[in-house]
């Protein structure tokens, strides 16, 4: 009798979402998560464009629908050997078991802004990342946000389409991050300025562009198309940002309050281990390699190992939760013989 | 010439057609890493010359691409590194300044 | 003792001696011209110190030590020092004895150059006087020390990590004809006394191979082949010594006396450069020395083949290895004969033309004055310190702690030092700007300038002229201010290795204060390689066209480096340093300012429980 047991390793919305159809389709997926609960990113987040929709609300809908899955938290995978069909597996919790398929959805790790020394991480006052900021909104009490914000700056590409930080990739979410978070900022501190410092604005997805004008024409958010190169701090312990306006061609510099850095994303440190592991590549963006990025974009190289979600490169929610059940989809195929 | 009382200045707008291209092109052959600026504006604002001076490698590269004269830019360069520093496309923007030193040609 | 030829001659000298005399005249040409190369001041200089009793004793020193012994070479590695110093002291030992010998039995013969040389084919049954016996024991020992040594050079060759080279120079086809000749000589001169022996007398090592080579080759006339070979060695080899790295003999003598008259580098191929060139004996030690040599590719652009290419006039490789160069000085650092490959890239930069000249000498520096203020104390960042302003933040945070009256003189921007264009080769604009930033410092009535930027460091103490201020570095200022009580850091339990930046390790020997303020606020360990042998971090600007993809092996071969000595964090002391190693580093990497200050925090912490 065939074994029915499906590995998901990442318990992110990815794995979750997978999770949930591979039981509706009559499979019996194990969730591996390396933290102390599920969710991944999309838990610490506040709200999800383009819709404003709660994270929470979205984290708890996909909770829901595994209830009748294996999870283990903070459980690593130690080792996996290939069987005939399948393979066998064990847990960094002890415990080993025999899949007949791996969906890894371990997802991406954001770019920690102190490595792009010049903008001040860690170093000045008020200095945060995006992540910062909607934990923030989430109600995390953060004593760098200034209780009452004049000017407020977002730099986006933070360690994307940056050699010299690692990541020539452009991380995609975060021009239209940036742009929600600057709404949601305005909203909270309609007297602040916010200023948006970017290099190209990004907005490829529905309803992007409707958020881009709504943050001009309602929020009156700046935008300056130039990228900060450094960033200094004035004896109030005011940031002080220097770039230049390349459209306007001239330098310009701004006082603010707060600095948001825009974190991009990259694929999780633990990624090449993991597709060593299973003996699967790692693309030249540090991601993993699917069998093409067009139609197969779920499969990987090897058989019977199948991706979802940002282990494949950055991705938005929707895209993830789609891919998540398209790779559920064609582990049923495959298992069934179908493929 | 009638006197109409005003006069036709020459057109500032460039003619992509018909560009002289002789020296981006040789900058392009010695420093190959110009071809990849996406024109962000990173060393323009880490400049340390820019304080004083209208000195942006960006405008340069730009001008220079649309056939114009860098003269005035270039001689301010302090070749502090700066710019190389910052440059996301890791761009060697002192040697593509050297270079271009090298090989202009006064007007 | 008796000698066997009244006319004292044989036509197998020939090839030596045409040799010796080509050689010689190459010589003498050569000193003739480097001499007029060098500029008035530096000829007249040199020619001096010829004649100045304490110089010749320290060039007779240095000659002897360097050239015969390589005392420097046996400090780094004692088999490559054997193996030199026993070719070389041994074949001097050689050629003294065969003087001696000459000047005692027929001294009326020391006026033909060969008769040292070929003595025991001249002569006959010597060794039967006392003072015979023990030059005859001591020919034979010296002869053996060379073998020994050229058999090492032969092992060398073959398998050089046994001498601990992980790399070994690529020999051009003159060096191998001036390798094998050499290599031949001392076997020959071995076999060819050895066939003479029970004519001329011998030694250890001749009497019992005559005895082995009479058993089957009777006849007196078999000794006349290996006379002519060994002669015919020894011509080819000086023959070909001048196009060789063998001309490194002769160059290295006439080095010497130069660098201890104090001459410098002042054309880029001609005078002292021109010798310092010649004088590379292509050994290779700049090579494992050399940290882009960690790739494969530039292996080619390391100083040896410097040397090399410009002896060949090779400009277009002259230009690439030059210009490729982080110039951190490790090469010059670990050279046995001292040469300056840093310097020597610099000046071939410092040759080109350029169409396009940078002049700052117009520049009103008036706007960039620093504020009037009554502070004594100036600090200086430097511009790439504003791209870490970790830096910067620590730096100002720790004066203020001390309470330090002070202004951070480029706090808006200011000019660059003018270290970069320095090291471009652009000497003309990098003195424009010294000459501005003087005046700003002079005008400023400050009597301190405090700098935080080891590349900074290296021209402010050794290029400006500034009267009346102190140019100190901030290691030793924090350490006079912890000295003096104005800072009280509780030190940390993280143990810290230092990485000695270029610039003001190398650059300026700047070795121990660093270490001194480190040791007082933290743990230090030592890396494999520090001080003068540190590795470049790879983000060095000395380099003008090393790609920043292709710095990335270097940066992780230096952070290899540091993490063997097991320390918990990296220490460095450079804006540039810090940048390149915390992109790649797994291990913090902090600045020494930040280390400080972090030590300072705790302190105050308890300062203000105290005053409640």
């Amino acid at each position: 009798m065939q074994n029915r047991n499906i590995l998901i390793i990442g318990g992110g919305i990815a794995g979750m979402e997978a999770a949930g159809q591979l039981l509706r389709l009559g499979w019996e997926p194990v969730i591996v998560e390396k933290n102390e609960r599920l969710g991944g990113h999309v838990a610490k987040w506040y709200k999800l464009f383009p819709d404003m929709m709660s994270a929470a609300d979205l984290v708890q809908t996909l909770t829901d629908g595994i209830k009748e899955a294996t999870v283990y938290l903070k459980t690593r995978v130690a080792s996996m050997n290939r069987l005939k069909d399948g393979y066998s597996v064990v847990l960094s919790n002890g415990v080993s078991l025999q899949c007949s398929a791996v969906l890894i959805a371990s997802g991406f790790h954001l770019f920690d802004a102190a490595k792009k020394e010049e903008y001040g991480y860690g170093v000045y006052d008020h200095v945060i990342t995006n992540a910062d900021l909607e934990a923030w909104f989430g109600g995390a009490p953060d004593n760098r946000v200034p209780a009452n914000p004049g000017q407020v700056a977002f730099v986006h590409c933070v360690g994307s389409r940056d050699l010299k930080a690692g990541n020539a990739q452009c991380s995609k979410v975060c021009c239209m991050t940036a742009i929600k978070q600057a709404i949601e900022f305005k909203e909270r501190f309609p007297g602040a300025q916010v200023w948006c410092f970017y290099m190209d604005l990004r907005l490829f997805g529905k309803k992007y562009e409707d958020f881009y004008i709504n943050a001009q024409k309602d929020f009156g958010v700046h935008f300056v198309r130039g990228r900060v190169s450094e960033v200094s701090e004035d004896i109030d312990g005011r940031v002080v940002l220097k770039a230049e306006d390349t459209l306007a061609g001239l330098p310009v510099k701004l006082r603010a309050d707060l600095l948001v850095l825009m974190s991009g994303m990259l694929c999780n440190s633990d990624t090449a281990a993991l597709a060593s592991m299973v003996r699967t590549e790692v693309d030249s963006d540090g991601f993993l390699r699917s069998r093409d990025n067009i139609y197969r974009i779920n499969e990987s190289r090897r058989e019977g190992v199948f991706f979802a979600g940002a282990c494949t490169g950055s991705k938005t929610v929707p895209e993830t939760v789609a891919e998540a059940r398209a790779a559920a989809l064609d582990i049923h195929n495959y298992l069934n013989g179908n493929a | 010439m009638p006197d109409f009382g005003f006069s036709l200045s020459k057109s500032s707008s460039v003619s992509l057609d018909s560009l002289d291209l002789g020296l981006y092109g040789e900058l392009e052959r010695l420093e190959p890493g110009v071809k990849t600026c996406m024109a962000c504006g990173s060393c323009s604002a880490a400049c340390t010359a820019s304080v004083w001076s209208g000195m942006s490698v960006r405008k340069l590269i730009l001008n220079l691409q649309r056939g114009k004269d860098v003269e005035k830019m270039l001689g301010s360069c302090m070749l502090c590194g700066k710019c190389s520093m910052v440059c996301p496309r890791g761009i060697n923007t002192r040697h593509l300044i050297l270079s271009l030193c090298r090989i202009y040609k006064k007007q | 003792m008796k000698e066997r030829f009244a006319s004292g001659f044989d036509p197998f000298v020939l090839p030596f001696l045409l040799g010796m005399i080509f050689v010689l005249g190459y010589c003498a040409y050569g000193i003739v011209r480097i001499l007029l190369q060098l500029p008035r001041k530096d000829r007249r200089r040199f020619l001096l110190s010829l004649i100045t009793p304490h110089i010749i004793l320290k060039n007779v020193w240095d000659i002897f030590c360097n050239c015969l012994l390589h005392v420097k070479l046996w400090k780094r590695n004692k088999m490559l020092g054997f193996m030199h110093s026993s070719i070389a002291f041994g074949w001097f030992m050689l050629i003294l004895l065969g003087h001696i010998e000459v000047m005692a039995y027929c001294p009326d013969r020391i006026r033909f150059f060969y008769y040292p040389i070929f003595f025991n084919y001249f002569v006959a049954e010597n060794e039967s006087t006392i003072g015979g016996a023990v030059l005859f024991f001591l020919m034979d020992f010296f002869l053996l020390m060379i073998l020994t040594g050229i058999v090492l050079a032969v092992v060398k060759r073959v398998r050089s990590r046994i001498f601990g080279m992980r790399r070994t120079t690529r020999l051009s086809l003159m060096d191998n004809i001036g390798l094998y000749s050499l290599w031949a000589i001392f076997p020959l001169r071995l076999l060819a006394e050895s066939f003479t022996a029970h004519i001329s007398g011998g030694s250890f090592l001749t009497i019992p191979a005559n005895w082995v080579f009479r058993q089957f080759l009777g006849n007196d006339l078999n000794m006349l082949p290996t006379w002519w070979a060994y002669s015919i060695a020894l011509g080819v080899f000086m023959c070909v010594l001048p196009f060789t790295r063998y001309m490194h003999i002769p160059a290295e003598m006439m080095l010497i006396p130069m660098r201890n008259a104090g001459l410098r580098i002042r054309h880029p191929r001609k005078g002292f450069a021109r010798i310092e060139v010649l004088s590379c004996p292509g050994c290779g030690v700049c090579i494992d020395a050399c940290p882009m040599s960690v790739k494969k590719a530039n292996i080619k652009d390391c100083t040896v083949y410097l040397n090399r290419q410009i002896r060949r006039g090779n400009e277009k490789r002259i230009e690439e290895i030059s210009d490729k160069c982080l110039l951190c000085g490790k090469c010059e650092a670990v050279c046995q004969v001292g040469v300056e490959g840093p310097l020597l890239r610099m000046e071939q930069r410092a040759m080109r033309k350029y169409g396009l000249s940078q002049d700052f000498s117009g520049l009103d520096v008036s706007l960039l004055a620093p504020a009037a203020s009554g502070a004594k104390v100036l600090y200086f960042s430097g511009c790439m310190t504003r791209l870490t302003p970790s830096i910067g933040k620590s730096v100002t945070s720790v004066l203020h702690k001390a309470g330090v009256g002070f202004r951070w003189m480029d706090e808006e921007g200011g000019l660059c030092c003018g270290r970069p264009l320095q090291t471009a080769g652009r000497y003309e604009q990098a003195a424009q700007l010294i000459r501005k930033n003087e005046e700003l410092i002079l005008g400023s009535g400050a009597d301190t300038l405090v700098l935080s930027c080891p590349i900074c460091y290296k021209i402010f103490s050794q290029d400006y002229k500034l009267p009346g201020v102190r140019v100190v570095n901030y290691a030793t200022y924090f350490s006079e201010l912890i000295a003096s009580g104005r800072l009280n850091p509780v030190k940390s339990d993280i143990c810290y290795v230092y990485h000695d930046p270029c610039e003001s390790g190398r650059g300026c020997g700047y070795y121990d204060e660093p270490r001194k303020l480190l040791g007082a606020i933290a743990g230090i360990a030592e890396a494999p390689m520090s001080r003068s042998e540190s590795v470049c971090c790879g983000g060095s600007l000395g380099s003008l066209t090393l790609e920043f993809a292709q710095r990335e092996a270097m940066t992780r071969k230096s952070l290899e480096n540091l993490y063997a000595s097991r320390a918990d964090a990296v220490a460095t002391a450079c804006p540039l340093c810090l940048a390149t190693f915390s992109r790649y580093s797994e291990r913090p990497v902090r600045d020494l300012s930040e280390i400080l200050d972090l030590a300072l925090k705790s302190e105050k912490a308890s300062d203000r429980t105290v005053r409640g």
